[in-house]
C-alpha cells in the first residue's frame, strides 16, 4: 500500500518533467499510427480513422469525470480547497474531451448513418454526461474560487451526478440503442479488429489519457495559483485597514 | 458524533434520562420530534405564503394548457402524448416549487437556527422532504383531475396515482438536495432546472414510459417501474447522507 502511494507520490511530483515530452511523443505516434500505418477500413472508409481519437477521448472523458468524482470526495472529507482546484480542473478537461467525443462521432455519424445525430442509448447519455459537469462548471464558476461553501456545493453535486451516470446509462439504453456494439474487449480468439488497428487504438488510448492528464494537472495548478492569489489579496487588503 | 456528544449535554427534556443505555432512545425520539417540528414548520409555511406554492401549481396549469393549444391535444387522440405533457409539467412544476425551499430559510437564519439543533441533521431533511413532498404531490394529483377532465381520459386511477407519488417522492429528494444552494450562490433560480433537469432523466423516462403502459401504449417491455423505484430509492438515500454536508457551515 505505501509503495503504492510512494509511486503515485514520486510521479505526481516528475509530472511537469514526465508528462509533456511523454505526451508530445505519443501524440507523434498517434497521428503517425492512425493515418500511416493503420488499414484503410474496407467498408467505412477513411472516416474510421476518427476511431482512433473518438474512442481513447471517450476514456479519456471517463478518467477525467473519475478523478472529479474522487477530489469531490476530498473536498467533502478533507475540506481542502486544493482538492477542489482539481476536481475543478478535471471537470472542465472532461466538458472538452465530452464535447470532443460528440463532435468526433457527428462527423463519423454522417457519411455511415446518414445523420448527425441519432437519439442513441450512448449519443443520449453522453450529451447528459456534457451537460452535468457543464453544469456542474456552471455553478461553480459563478462562485468565488475561494468560497469554501460553493466549493462543498460544487462537490456534492459533481458525486451526486457522477453516481447518477449508471441509472442514466441504464435507462437511456432501454429507452433505446443504436450505436456499434463494443468491438475492442473481447476475447483474444474473437477478436473483430486486425492486430495494427488495436496497436495503433493502444498508442491513441495512451496518448489521449496523457494530453488529458496533463491538461488536468495544468489546469488544476492554475487554479491552485487562482486561490492563492486571491487569498493574498484578502490578505493585503486586510493589512491595509489596519 | 458531535450531534450525539451536544445532546448528551443540553438539558433538552426533563425526562431524566441520562444514563447511556437510554442515550439511543432518547437521540432516537429527539430526531423524530425535530422531524416532525420541520414537518410543521414548513406546512404552515407552504400554506401561509400559499403565493409562491399557488405560483407553482398556476405554472403547471398554464403548462398542461401550453401543450393542449402547441400539440392540439383536445382534437388528436391524445393518449400517446399524455404521458409525456404530464411529466414534464411534473418536472417544470416542482423546479417552481423547489426553487426557493432554502432560499427564505438562509435569508431569515432560520436554517443556521435549525442547523444548532442537537439532533442529526438528516432528520431536518426528512422534515422538510415531506412537507416539500405534500406540496408537490397535491400540485402533480391536480394536474391529473384537470387533464382528465380537458382530455376526456380517466388518469385518476390507483396504478397512476402510485405512479405518480413514486414519481414526487424521487423528484423531492433529489431536487432538495441541489435546492440547499441557498443565497450563497449568484443566479441560484436558473442554476437549479440547469442542475436537476438532467439528473432527472432517469426519472422522466421512466414515469413517462410507465405510464403509458398503465395507459395501454407501447411502452417497451423494460422494467420501467423498477427503474422509478431504483431512481428514488438511490436518490433518497444519496441526499439523506449529503445533506448534512451540504449545509455545513
Amino acid at each position: 500500500m505505501s509503495t503504492v502511494r510512494r509511486l503515485v507520490l514520486a510521479s505526481y511530483a516528475a509530472r511537469w518533467v514526465v508528462l509533456p515530452p511523454l505526451t508530445g511523443v505519443a501524440m507523434l505516434a498517434l497521428i503517425v499510427g492512425a493515418v500511416i500505418v493503420a488499414p484503410r477500413e474496407a467498408v467505412e472508409g477513411e472516416v474510421q480513422r476518427l476511431f482512433y481519437i473518438h474512442v481513447p477521448a471517450a476514456l479519456a472523458m471517463y478518467t477525467a469525470y473519475s478523478i472529479t468524482f474522487v477530489a469531490s470526495l476530498a473536498v467533502l472529507w478533507r475540506r481542502d480547497l486544493r482538492a477542489d482546484a482539481v476536481a475543478r480542473a478535471s471537470a472542465g478537461v472532461g466538458v472538452l474531451f465530452t464535447a470532443l467525443v460528440l463532435a468526433t462521432g457527428a462527423i463519423w455519424g454522417r457519411p455511415i448513418w446518414g445523420v448527425w445525430w441519432a437519439w442513441d442509448a450512448r449519443l443520449t447519455s453522453t450529451l447528459l454526461l456534457l451537460l452535468l459537469f457543464g453544469g456542474y462548471l456552471l455553478a461553480r464558476g459563478l462562485a468565488d474560487e475561494h468560497d469554501e461553501q460553493a466549493a462543498r456545493f460544487a462537490a456534492i453535486f459533481a458525486v451526486v451526478a457522477f453516481l447518477d451516470i449508471p441509472i442514466i446509462n441504464m435507462s437511456v439504453r432501454w429507452w433505446r440503442t443504436l450505436h456499434p456494439q463494443p468491438i475492442v474487449l473481447r476475447l483474444p480468439g474473437d477478436q473483430a479488429l486486425p492486430n495494427s488497428m488495436l496497436a495503433v487504438l493502444a498508442v491513441g488510448v495512451v496518448a489521449v489519457v496523457l494530453l488529458a492528464l496533463w491538461l488536468i494537472a495544468l489546469r488544476a495548478a492554475t487554479e491552485q495559483l487562482a486561490q492563492r492569489t486571491a487569498a493574498l489579496r484578502i490578505a493585503m487588503d486586510r493589512r491595509e485597514d489596519e | 458524533m458531535n450531534d450525539e456528544r451536544a445532546l448528551h449535554d443540553a438539558p433538552l427534556h426533563d425526562t431524566g434520562l441520562h444514563d447511556t443505555g437510554q442515550r439511543g432512545a432518547l437521540l432516537h425520539g429527539a430526531g423524530l420530534d425535530a422531524t416532525r417540528a420541520v414537518l410543521g414548520k414548513d406546512l404552515r409555511l407552504l400554506w401561509r405564503r400559499r403565493a409562491s406554492w399557488l405560483a407553482a401549481a398556476t405554472f403547471a396549469t398554464l403548462s398542461v394548457l401550453t401543450y393542449a393549444f402547441a400539440f392540439d391535444l383536445v382534437t388528436d387522440d391524445v393518449r400517446p402524448l399524455l404521458p409525456g405533457v404530464l411529466w414534464v409539467t411534473f418536472l417544470f412544476a416542482g423546479v417552481v416549487a423547489l426553487g426557493r425551499a432554502f432560499a427564505d430559510e438562509a435569508e431569515q437564519g432560520t436554517l443556521d437556527a435549525l442547523l444548532l439543533a442537537p439532533v442529526p441533521r438528516t432528520t431536518l431533511y426528512v422534515g422538510k422532504l415531506v412537507a416539500y413532498f405534500c406540496a408537490l404531490l397535491a400540485i402533480d394529483v391536480a394536474m391529473l383531475a384537470l387533464a382528465t377532465v380537458l382530455f376526456n381520459v380517466g388518469l385518476l386511477t390507483p396504478e397512476l396515482l402510485l405512479l405518480t407519488t413514486l414519481g414526487a417522492a424521487g423528484y423531492v429528494s433529489l431536487t432538495l438536495l441541489l435546492a440547499t444552494l441557498g443565497s450563497r450562490v449568484r443566479s441560484r433560480e436558473v442554476l437549479l432546472p440547469v442542475l436537476a433537469l438532467p439528473l432527472l432523466m432517469p426519472l422522466l423516462i421512466g414515469g413517462v414510459r410507465a405510464t403509458g403502459a398503465a395507459l395501454d401504449l407501447p411502452h417497451g417491455d423494460a422494467p420501467w417501474l423498477l427503474l422509478l423505484v431504483v431512481f428514488t430509492a438511490w436518490s433518497a438515500a444519496g441526499s439523506a447522507l449529503l445533506f448534512p454536508l451540504a449545509v455545513e457551515r
